[in-house]
């Protein structure tokens, strides 16, 4: 495995008195497509929150060789972890145009920033086509559209992307796991949360299953794909 | 030609007035707090312009730039160190907190400037131009493209700059915005900031054309609170538009049923507002 970009050991983390994860380990490598499943209620969302650290969360937490655990979310923004959280939450009364550069904010290079505009609406062009309309008045794909969008105007290192697929046609879901492969090769990180078992394992190279807030697989795509638990509880074979 | 000369001075004041009422909808909208303390800080803008113009010879309208920043700063620091505690905690706690800011404002404001009645007045207070026939006087005129001017400022900051967008962002989806770098108590702060800063304004122009003492603070407050409802919170413009509907309101008020019936005609708009505007209309900042 390449040099490591997020390093998760031994995290716990809850909402209020309430634990969800327990001593979860997961590690991403440096320019690593790696897709984490599990059930609903799994502590997945959870742990990408723990991760961007919108949730208090105990044990270690590295990225890119620094510890996250003190930092708030806007801090760890910085340092390029970015997040596409489930549900879109987008800026729904402000236009399309103006969620990506949402996503740009505390972006300096003002060059790359149009370099990335022209990138994202190349990758969507339907974005563009939509820019002026309001993110909230746009269909569920042109949502997660623009979310993705968003995320990608950050310039992230690491790109934390929760229930990509959740609501969408088939071919939609092609098209962004497509985005995936092709902004892997420009260098950046994917740790790919996702009910679509199926599409997930399709671009990722390693995977994490997750169960009750615990880590209980974990693998090559090839290795998770002829485990016979991970076959029976969500290959469907 | 009575009144054409009523409606005049009605939308003169009301300019003024929808200036007074756009920081606290600003507030209102991104920290959702009804800032009860708002016209007590529309008092000290004034306070300042007044001890600026009479006690150091500085012109009034050189002097209300000096009053809006230096509100800026007492706003910024009001919210990073003491209202940050209650931000977008539950109504009740906020407006206590605000209400408690206001009744020591205005004690500290009777001590300092003591209660008389003070009038920002130049020498050219009562210039008057004539349009038509109609009086304009040039201080109310000045107040009313100022306001104007500041809404339009608001305006473009809001959807035109980086910082507008974060405010904006933040008041729809608190959390994503965190996830895209917003720092949330800086961003208050620099918000309640502005807020401070266009109620110093306000203050500063109400002291060229009204009465100031220590206890205006009170109906300003309540006045500013029916325009934002009025005017909605999310367009500077709105509340504008707003300020002037109250102005002329007040000013046919005044001349149909007399001078004072025109502070209860405000009180009597919010009544009709919060049945005919559904509430859900104000929360769209
Ligand atoms: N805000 C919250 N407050 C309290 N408990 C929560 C909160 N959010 C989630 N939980 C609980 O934490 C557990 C894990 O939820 P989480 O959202 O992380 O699951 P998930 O794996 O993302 O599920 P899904 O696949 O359905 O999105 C669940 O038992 C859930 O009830
Ligand atoms: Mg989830």
């Amino acid at each position: 495995m390449s040099e490591t970009l997020l390093r998760i050991e031994k995290l716990s983390a809850g909402y209020g008195p309430v634990p969800v994860l327990f001593d979860v380990d997961l590690t991403v490598g440096r320019g690593e497509i790696v897709a984490l499943v599990g059930s609903n209620g799994a502590g997945k969302t959870t742990l990408l929150r723990a991760v961007s650290r919108v949730i208090k969360a105990e044990g270690t937490l590295e990225f890119d060789g620094a510890d996250l655990l003190p930092l708030p979310p806007e801090a760890a923004f910085m340092r390029g972890l970015v997040q596409v959280p489930e549900g879109r939450q987008l800026f729904g009364k402000m236009t399309v145009e103006e969620n990506l550069r949402m996503g740009a904010f505390r972006r300096k290079d003002k060059s790359g920033l149009n370099e990335s505009f022209e990138r994202v609406y190349e990758l969507f062009p339907r974005l563009k086509e939509r820019r002026r309309q309001l993110a909230g008045n746009m269909s569920g794909g042109e949502q997660q559209m623009c979310a993705m969008g968003r995320a990608l105007m950050a310039a992230p290192k690491l790109l934390l992307i929760d229930e990509m697929s959740l609501g969408l046609a088939p071919v939609v879901v092609d098209q962004l796991l497509e985005v995936l492969t092709d902004i892997r090769s420009q260098g950046v990180t994917v740790l790919l949360v996702e009910q679509d078992v199926f599409a997930a394992f399709s671009v990722a190279d390693r995977g994490y299953v997750m169960e009750t807030g615990r880590v209980v697989g974990e693998g090559s795509i090839a290795e998770l794909q002829n485990d016979p638990a991970v076959r029976e509880a969500y290959l469907g074979a | 030609m009575l009144l054409a000369q009523i409606l005049t001075n009605g939308v003169l004041l009301g300019g003024l007035y929808g200036l007074m009422a756009l920081g606290m909808a600003l507030v209102w909208g991104v920290l959702n707090i009804v800032n009860l303390a708002h016209g007590a800080m529309i008092m000290l803008g004034g306070y300042a312009v007044y001890y600026l113009f009479a006690g150091l010879g500085v012109d009034p309208f050189l002097a209300l730039p000096i009053a809006t920043l230096g509100m800026f700063v007492f706003g910024y620091l009001l919210q990073r160190f003491v209202l940050n505690l209650v931000v977008r905690s539950a109504m009740l706690n906020t407006l206590l907190i605000t209400f408690g800011l206001n009744v020591v404002i205005t004690y500290l404001a009777q001590l300092a400037f003591s209660a008389d009645f003070r009038t920002i007045n130049p020498g050219y207070a009562g210039s008057n131009i004539a349009v038509f026939g109609i009086t304009v006087p040039l201080v109310n005129f000045a107040a009313f493209a100022i306001a104007i001017v500041l809404a339009g400022a608001i305006w473009l900051l809001l959807n035109k700059m980086p910082l507008g967008r974060a405010i904006r962002a933040t008041s729809q989806n608190l959390i994503a915005a965190r996830l895209y770098g917003v720092n949330p108590r800086q961003l208050y702060a620099v918000t309640f900031g502005i807020g401070a800063a266009l109620a110093g304004a306000a203050g500063g122009l109400y002291g060229t054309i009204a009465h100031l003492t220590p206890y205006i603070g009170a109906s300003l407050t309540a006045k500013s609170f029916v325009i934002a409802i009025i005017g909605g919170l999310s367009n500077p413009f709105g509340v504008i538009l707003g300020g002037i509907f109250v102005g002329v309101a007040e000013s046919l008020t005044a001349l149909y049923f007399g001078p004072t019936y025109s502070d209860v005609i405000s009180f009597g708009l919010l009544v009709v507002v919060l049945i005919v505007r559904p509430a859900r209309a104000l929360r769209t900042a």
